[in-house]
């Protein structure tokens, strides 16, 4: 007794059937988060003074990048796992989170930019954040390709936990070194995070949607997870069992 | 004879047989240099300023080419299987050959270097501190590059895919030169920078040759 709620983890089957319970709460919590949320923010709270009302796109951008730096470190945290305990779940949460963490990258680029023209003039600049943003995008891709590039699942798994790894330990540095360049090339320019104190009424929606996303995020990851699963226990008794009843 | 010593003359052997190795990348180095001032325009000034970053560049692409296979043939002829059997740990040998391969492919790229920036006329201080930054920085980006080699060793349509992975790993390494480079154009001290590129070529080329064993490990053994 004592480990049984650490080794059903092991067990494929077990984390199908589950999963797809939790994946019925993530669902319908995420969709009364994000209807609540995004209508909160997008219609009710207050027009921005200095911004109009182009700042609403917060309500977006800000959950989407805040996830696309999480997930690189819950894809870090399941290359530990690999690497600690074998447990073949963490490569598969590995795989789905690179595509989950890569599609958020690239909508917060592209949130930002969309934001960027009418507040900025114009969609691109080399900030810091924009571009440690756009590096960690190059990241996940790595990932994402590494795995492709090689035929054998569990040795794809293990490759891409140590790039995963020598990428977590890169990325403060990486952070630092481009916050630092950039203040020696653009002094004082624009920032992404200049916070006028908002008040109450434009926030609590925010963070509504933030916890509505991670919480949406967490509903993908386990949709892909349990796909991902599917895919590689075609093989045993039970995936054959679940096919031929459907 | 040591079996380091004996590993160090096998490299050298083997760049005997194939001198062309070596300069393939300088002649790639050379090339791109030679497409800088026609793609951009043949004005001295404008070439002196930008001219180190430039090389700066193409001698890390250079370098990235010259890597990408830097243990294939080690691998496919069954010499990193036996490295498993000898009674040194991977790490070490994997550094190994990360040294050879500086010494013999990545410095011969570098003694290079000042004729390129004469002939996009960088000033000569200029060019001392891009010779120091790429003799500093470059143990970093060759154990970076030989990761991203060890990590596609198994699969045989990889391309240039270690490069890819590689390549965002890179930036810090880019940004603290270029730093160096702007310092010494308007004549500040380099030093303090010149010390942090330094310490984190001693980082990486401490720790990555085991990460690059775990990937070599994993390629043969499979299993553990």
């Amino acid at each position: 007794m004592g480990w049984r709620w650490f080794h059903q983890w092991g067990s494929p089957r077990w984390f199908y059937e589950r999963a797809g319970r939790w994946q019925l709460v993530c669902g319908w919590l995420a969709l009364t988060l994000l209807i609540t949320g995004s209508f909160w923010g997008l219609a009710l709270a207050p027009v921005d003074y200095q911004q109009g009302n182009s700042y609403r796109i917060i309500y977006l951008h800000v959950p989407v990048a805040f996830l696309a730096q999480a997930l690189y470190a819950a894809m870090a945290v399941c290359a530990v796992v690999l690497f600690v305990w074998k447990m073949k779940l963490a490569d598969v949460a590995m795989q789905s989170i690179a595509v989950m963490g890569f599609a958020f990258t690239a909508l917060s680029l592209i949130s930002g930019a969309v934001w960027g023209k009418p507040t900025w003039g114009t969609y691109w600049v080399w900030d810091a954040r924009l571009t440690s943003m756009l590096i960690l995008a190059f990241l996940y891709l790595g990932v994402i390709g590494l795995r492709a590039a090689i035929q054998d699942p569990d040795q794809a798994g293990k490759a891409c936990g140590i790039l995963v790894l020598v990428g977590v330990v890169n990325l403060p540095i990486i952070k630092y070194s481009v916050e630092w360049w950039n203040t020696l090339h653009q002094p004082a320019s624009l920032k992404l995070t200049e916070k006028p104190a908002m008040p109450a009424s434009m926030w609590v929606p925010l963070l509504t949607n933030i916890l509505g996303y991670y919480i949406a995020a967490a509903y993908l990851i386990l949709g892909s997870m349990r796909a991902i699963v599917l895919e590689r226990e075609r093989r045993s008794a039970w995936v054959r069992e679940l096919v031929s009843r459907a | 004879m040591s079996l380091e010593r004996r590993m160090l003359t096998r490299e050298l052997k083997l760049i005997a047989a194939r001198p062309g190795d070596i300069f393939k990348p300088m002649w790639f180095l050379m090339l791109v240099i030679s497409m800088v001032p026609l793609a951009l325009a043949p004005d001295s000034d404008l070439l002196s300023e930008i001219g180190s970053a430039m090389i700066w560049v193409a001698t890390l692409l250079a370098l990235l080419l010259n890597t990408e296979h830097l243990f294939q043939s080690d691998f496919s002829d069954g010499v990193l299987e036996q490295w498993l059997f000898l009674d040194r740990p991977l790490a070490w040998l994997v550094g190994l050959k990360l040294i050879a391969h500086w010494l013999f492919h990545v410095l011969p790229l570098i003694l290079i270097t000042p004729i390129a920036g004469i002939m996009l006329s960088v000033p000569t201080d200029v060019l001392l501190a891009l010779l120091v930054t790429l003799v500093i920085a470059t143990p970093a980006l060759t154990c970076f590059s030989g990761l991203g080699a060890a990590l596609t060793l198994g699969s045989s349509r990889s391309g240039i895919l270690g490069v890819l992975v590689m390549m965002p790993l890179f930036v810090p390494v880019v940004i603290l030169a270029a730093g160096v480079l702007i310092r010494a154009m308007d004549g500040s001290d380099t030093l303090p920078l010149l010390a942090l590129l330094g310490a984190f070529s001693v980082v990486a080329a401490t720790l990555v040759p085991i990460a690059v064993s775990a990937a070599i490990r994993l390629n043969i053994g499979g299993s553990n």
